[in-house]
């Protein structure tokens, strides 16, 4: 009796083992046509990184001495660098030379920075360079 | 006739004077064939360090931007004629540049060394100048001294 129901049950097993193969393998063929690679553009490509100035389409200006004062030291009044600040060649040039002229045109202090302006919110972290420092 | 802003830093003082200082300021300009586009006041604060003009110490000044339109030669003029004017602390004129549009490059400035442009320059200019640490001298230089101490 209990060799009998092995039998039965090895039997069904298979029958429906053949069906599942029958089953799968036409659909198989059939999709291989449609699995062909689609052309498309990277989709892990980063987004092109851009400066806060170049972002937000702000340029720098000498009259603006509020916003021009974010890029100096609050202890020394000396200008961030470019690995500080991490605005592009073009922005960070621009930004000295306005700040150099608001100095020079008494807008703007140039051994500390307005008290007004110290509780301006930050643009970048001196303690962390996008570049490492020399010191 | 280019376009110039002039920064002028006017002295302390009662406002009937200084509408008077304004309009003889901007009179100069008018006598010189200039015009004026804008006049930007931009209040009356403390200055961030003193500063002293025609023997006094000013430590408050009157803030004005005009926007003017002038001849060339007429800028070292008005320039001459403010410097007289003892209501002027600090004048300085500056060109107007026009916005030029170019496209941010940090992205290419935040490659490694070897990516980046301006490296790639340094190098080829350095492969072609003669390298000071690994340079021998050759004996058959056509000289019958070694001309170094050795
Ligand atoms: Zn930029």
């Amino acid at each position: 009796m209990s060799l009998l129901n092995t039998f039965f049950t090895k039997n069904i097993y298979s029958t429906t083992r053949r069906i599942l193969v029958l089953t799968m393998r036409p659909s198989s063929t059939e999709s291989s046509e449609n699995n062909a690679p689609i052309e498309m553009e990277n989709p892990y490509k980063k987004e092109r990184r851009q400066c806060i100035l170049c972002q937000l389409n702000i340029t720098p200006d000498y009259k603006n001495y509020r916003l021009l004062s974010q890029f100096q030291s609050p202890y020394t009044g000396r200008i961030y660098g470019r690995h500080i600040t991490g605005l592009c060649k073009n922005k960070q040039a621009l930004v000295e030379a306005e700040i150099k002229k608001a100095q020079n045109c008494a807008y703007m202090p140039y051994y500390y920075k307005d008290k007004t302006f110290l509780k301006d919110p930050k643009l970048f972290d001196p303690q962390n360079p996008i570049r490492s420092h020399r010191f | 006739m280019p376009a110039y802003e002039l920064a002028l830093l006017l002295r302390a003082m009662p406002k009937q004077e200084l509408k008077s200082t304004l309009k003889r300021v901007s009179h100069a300009i008018f006598n010189r064939g200039g015009i004026i586009r804008n006049i930007e006041n931009l209040g009356f604060r403390a200055m961030p360090y003193k500063t002293s003009a025609h023997g006094l110490v000013h430590r408050e000044a009157n803030y004005f931007v005009f926007k003017i339109d002038t001849a060339t030669q007429a800028v070292a003029d008005l320039k001459e004629e403010y410097s007289r004017d003892v209501d002027i602390i600090r004048q300085r004129v500056f060109k107007v540049q026009n916005d030029c549009d170019h496209s941010c490059t940090l992205e290419e400035e935040m490659l490694p060394p070897a990516y980046r442009e301006e490296v790639q320059k340094m190098i080829e200019v350095g492969k072609t100048q003669v390298n000071r640490f690994t340079y021998k001298f050759k004996y058959n230089s056509g000289l019958d001294y070694y001309p170094f101490q050795k």
